[in-house]
């Protein structure tokens, strides 16, 4: 027996054993992501109610569904969503880490505290905004000794699911910017001192600077979370009242349950990969650009 | 001695910032825990403000005799299967990728890849059509199984690190006569352990805190999750407050003390996850 053929059967084994360990992901993987992916490309080409029969349609729901004056109004909605919450929670972030970043006593106890509304399910901390929210009863209205109808206002109830996504995620982005302004070498910011870069200024020239790829990572995660945002708003106001707080995820859940027109909502799908796959490229662009800063 | 002042006076402020900021995160909590200990009565009755008196575990008794016993049970179950399938799982099909070499390897690893791209809201309506078609909606089957069998941003994160144990040590092994079986339970397994604490931490909250899936598979009483009986509290209760918030603190108190005891481990995971 020569060489190249022990060697075939080493290889033969390897990959025998490589294929069997990768078997059974490679079962949920395939029914469980890339099947139901095929499924909703097809879907999107056929009409169906859930129950009758499916009829191949073509570009209908496509048609429909970007023509849809409510489809529209959602992507406002998740737009505006988007503008509220991403700034806020990146800027109250930035703050607290930048308070956070300095090792004192109690530092492990406010960063847990911090980060607490982050383990809790959405759903759990939505329900309880609601009753904070509520016009009789609730704590809110108590603090300040009115009657508002916070979550049952057009006018009121996005920026007040606004409030409560920005509370759940401003310890989760100070996190990562701890960790960012921890990776600052502390030489570039003793020769920063000695050219008068102290307090704000610090913060300014040296700081913000140097955690661009940092606060450039929270920002498109920051959008791309907003964009899948379903459980808070499903808690707090299931899209309503009136749809001001319809976003996209809410819409493509009411459209296939709701409504009975799974069709469409997978036409909402794709649209919604669609917008998160242009902002992960983007996002891996800028990254391979420039992560590296030359300390 | 000017500057030291000033430091001082610049650790003052920071201090009152970060409290006052810590005290506004962790009200809507204290709080809700707080109203889930009083009576009714009390509740009606006073401000939402007012503290607890007399404090009683009424509240608690009632919704778990009413059902929410049962949704514990169930949304621990499921976390707990989940969790060790994908484990399990992850690790094997990270260490095929990491270690092991045939043919199309590297292609279904960028399908693999490509995959954590698509937002979950994707695949939910084939899911939903594919488990309404097997008649398997309402069943345990309907909340584990999409879950059990890895995933790929596991599998990712597994093979980073399977990537960085030198070789030279599995070739011992293999030399000393180990099967493959062998050197991952007790060579690569043994070594990985933080990143499998970190693992298991962020697989462990996005099970129990899981909800859109659950919503649509399993919405039926038997099988309900802890999330989905939470989003049903408004319609059960109508505005017994005192009820909703015992309710919610059950569903919100057991990753609270996890993170506790764990916090360590949970931090750095948070900085694990952020790296997608």
């Amino acid at each position: 027996m020569d060489r190249t053929a022990r060697r075939t059967t080493a290889e033969h084994r390897q990959a025998a054993v490589g294929y069997t360990l990768l078997l059974p992901s490679l079962i949920g993987v395939g029914c469980f992501l890339l099947l139901p992916i095929a499924v909703v490309l097809w879907l999107s080409l056929h009409s169906w109610n859930l129950l009758g029969p499916i009829r191949f349609t073509g570009w209908d729901n496509w048609r429909s569904v970007l023509t849809d004056r409510q489809f529209g109004h959602s992507i406002l909605v998740t737009l505006a969503l988007t503008a509220l919450v991403v700034p806020a929670q990146t800027a109250l972030g930035f703050v607290v880490a930048a308070l956070l970043a300095r090792r004192g006593p109690g530092g492990t106890v406010l960063r847990v505290v911090y980060a607490l509304p982050w383990m809790c399910a959405p759903v759990a901390v939505g329900v309880v905004w609601q009753w904070i929210f509520a016009p009789t009863g609730g704590a809110l209205n108590a603090v300040l000794g009115r009657r508002v109808e916070w979550l049952s206002s057009p006018a009121l109830a996005l920026p007040a699911v606004a409030t409560v996504i920005i509370w759940m995620n401003v310890g989760y982005v100070a996190l990562f910017f701890v960790a960012g302004i921890r990776a600052i070498p502390a030489e570039i910011l003793d020769a920063g001192a000695l050219d008068g870069a102290v307090g704000w200024r610090r913060v300014r020239w040296l700081i913000l600077p140097l955690l661009r790829p940092t606060m450039f990572f929270v920002l498109v995660t920051g959008v791309l979370s907003v964009f899948q945002t379903f459980d808070a708003v499903y808690a707090l106001t299931k899209g309503g009242p009136g749809h001001s707080t319809d976003v996209v995820a809410m819409r493509m859940y009411s459209e296939a349950f709701d409504a009975a027109h799974p069709g469409r909502a997978a036409v909402m799908a794709v649209v919604v990969f669609a917008v998160m796959f242009v902002i992960t490229v983007a996002q891996h662009r800028y990254f391979r650009n420039r992560t590296s800063y030359e300390y | 001695m000017n500057t030291d002042k000033r430091a001082a006076a610049r650790a003052v402020v920071a201090y009152t910032v970060l409290i006052l900021g810590a005290l506004l995160t962790i009200a809507p909590l204290v709080l809700s825990a707080m109203t889930a200990i009083k009576t009714p009565k009390q509740f009606a009755g006073e401000s939402a403000l007012a503290t607890p008196d007399p404090a009683t575990v009424d509240n608690f008794r009632t919704v778990l005799d009413q059902g929410l016993g049962r949704a514990v049970a169930v949304t621990a179950l499921m976390t707990v299967c989940i969790t060790c399938g994908q484990l399990v799982i992850s690790i094997m099909a990270a260490y095929a990728f990491a270690r092991t070499r045939f043919p199309g390897r590297d292609v279904l690893f960028w399908v693999y890849l490509g995959t954590m791209m698509v937002p979950s809201a994707v695949t939910l309506v084939p899911m939903y059509l594919m488990f309404a078609k097997l008649g398997w909606l309402n069943t345990f089957w309907a909340l584990v199984l999409p879950f059990l069998f890895g995933s790929p941003y596991a599998i990712f994160l597994l093979r980073q690190y399977f990537l960085a144990i030198p070789g030279e040590i599995i070739d011992a092994a293999r030399v000393d006569g180990a099967t493959t079986l062998d050197i991952l339970i007790s060579v690569v397994v043994p070594m990985s352990r933080p990143i499998l604490a970190t693992l298991t931490v962020i697989t462990v909250v996005s099970q129990w805190n899981s909800f859109m899936w659950p919503l649509v598979a399993a919405s039926g009483a038997k099988w309900q999750v802890l999330t989905v009986a939470t989003a049903n509290l408004q319609t059960q209760y109508n505005a017994q407050w005192t009820l909703i918030m015992a309710a919610t603190t059950l569903a919100i108190a057991p990753l609270v003390l996890l993170f506790v005891v764990f916090q360590r481990q949970v931090l750095r995971s948070i900085a694990v996850t952020g790296l997608k």
